[in-house]
């Protein structure tokens, strides 16, 4: 098993993903990281259905706020999101 | 975020019918991506209101919160948020942008163009070997970017020498007529696109072609961009000094209104020649050699300095 070092992509990756099913149980989601806290999103949730894809988004970024607020944070951008309902 | 923030917020977005948050001014984007998005508003709504985030950090983190929306840009129309710069990109694309800000939508314009045989060659390898549809994009500034990808819904297809072309509804009227070649560059071999309808770079005009221009009696819009000072001393008669009140006029003008600016030498005109080129008028000349040159070559009674 490689060796994990906090804070490493590999750990904001799974930080990521365990914000979002916490808010989004259902959700199937994978994480692209692009270098320099930046990250690409896709999620495919049942919550999306009838929604407009700026509420699908809006629904993910609520669920990774913590992770993207202050100075320095975790992560800094989402470079791409991909939300689609099952 | 406080109550204080959420309140300032409620105000501001209540305070006009369209609302950008962005970095930097209307006038002066502080990022590529307010940028996109002041350049789409311009050309669909003549007055909006923008709220400078860096200029007050409470309301750049409260913002984010306000929407469940991490970044910056953020647009509101009628109250309501309407997305990022990638969303308001695509709303604009299939015109949907255009009827929430009561604008005339645009027309399904399939654009005719020309592809060489070396650019379908390159166009048709790229797209087989990606297994996806070539996009091309044209920006209200047209910049132009070329882009594999899934074909999206609602997109136009154009077709010449044997390769489709996907482009936005906004894109589509914008590349009628284009030629696409595939040349080599300095960094090996590139697109090369040819845009007929990309707004022409500022013209030089001579001091002889002012006074052919002024003596013909064609209506055209002159401004001289010196100081007070400079103008005291001498002037073109028919100028109008550029303010920031006339700076604010021209902004209204027709995009192909003929405007002419000249300063001292040439340098300081030109800046403001390309300064307005760039916020979409397509008609803009420069006097090369300013009002120095005038002074030679036409009327030596108006005094050098």
């Amino acid at each position: 098993m490689a060796l994990r070092i906090l804070g490493s992509a590999d750990d904001v990756q799974e930080q990521i993903e365990r914000a979002i099913r916490t808010a989004l149980p259902d959700a199937q989601v994978a994480v692209k990281a692009g270098g320099s806290a930046h990250y690409e999103l896709s999620v495919v949730s049942e919550a999306f259905r009838g929604k407009s894809m700026v509420q699908q988004h809006q629904l993910v970024y609520r669920a990774i706020t913590p992770l993207m607020a202050g100075d320095a944070p975790p992560v800094h951008a989402i470079d791409r999101l991909v939300t689609k309902a099952p | 975020m406080d109550e204080r923030t959420r309140i300032e917020i409620d105000t501001l977005i209540a305070s006009d019918r369209v609302v950008l948050f962005m970095k930097g001014h209307r006038r002066q984007p502080q990022c590529g991506f307010s940028a996109t998005v002041v350049g789409i508003l311009d050309e669909l709504v003549p007055d909006y209101t923008t709220v400078d985030v860096l200029a007050n950090p409470a309301i750049r983190e409260g913002i984010k919160t306000y929407s469940s929306w991490p970044t910056i840009p953020q647009l509101y129309v009628a109250g309501e948020f309407v997305g990022g710069c990638d969303i308001v990109r695509e709303l604009y694309g299939t015109g949907e942008l255009h009827e929430k800000l009561g604008a005339s939508a645009p027309e399904r314009v399939v654009p005719e163009m020309t592809i060489t045989d070396a650019a379908a060659r390159f166009l048709r390898d790229a797209a087989e070997r990606a297994g996806q549809a070539i996009h091309l994009r044209i920006d209200p500034r047209f910049q132009t970017k070329a882009y594999l990808g899934p074909a999206e819904p609602g997109e136009i297809e154009a077709e010449a020498n044997g390769v489709t072309i996907h482009f936005d509804l906004a894109s589509a009227p914008r590349a009628d007529g284009i030629r696409i070649d595939y040349v080599e560059t300095a960094h090996g071999h590139d697109l090369a696109i040819d845009n007929p309808n990309a707004p022409r770079p500022v013209q030089q005009m001579s001091v002889a072609e002012l006074k052919q221009l002024l003596d013909s009696g064609t209506p055209f819009h002159f401004y001289d961009v010196r100081t007070p000072e400079e103008r005291a001393t001498a002037r073109i008669p028919g100028t109008t000094l550029v303010d920031a009140d006339v700076a604010a006029a021209i902004e209204k003008l027709p995009k192909d209104a003929m405007l002419v600016f000249h300063c001292h030498h040439g340098g300081r005109s030109q800046q403001a020649a390309e300064h307005f080129r760039a916020l979409g008028f397509t008609n803009v000349h420069n006097v090369a050699g300013g009002i120095d040159a005038w002074s030679r070559e036409i009327d030596p009674s108006v005094p050098r300095y």
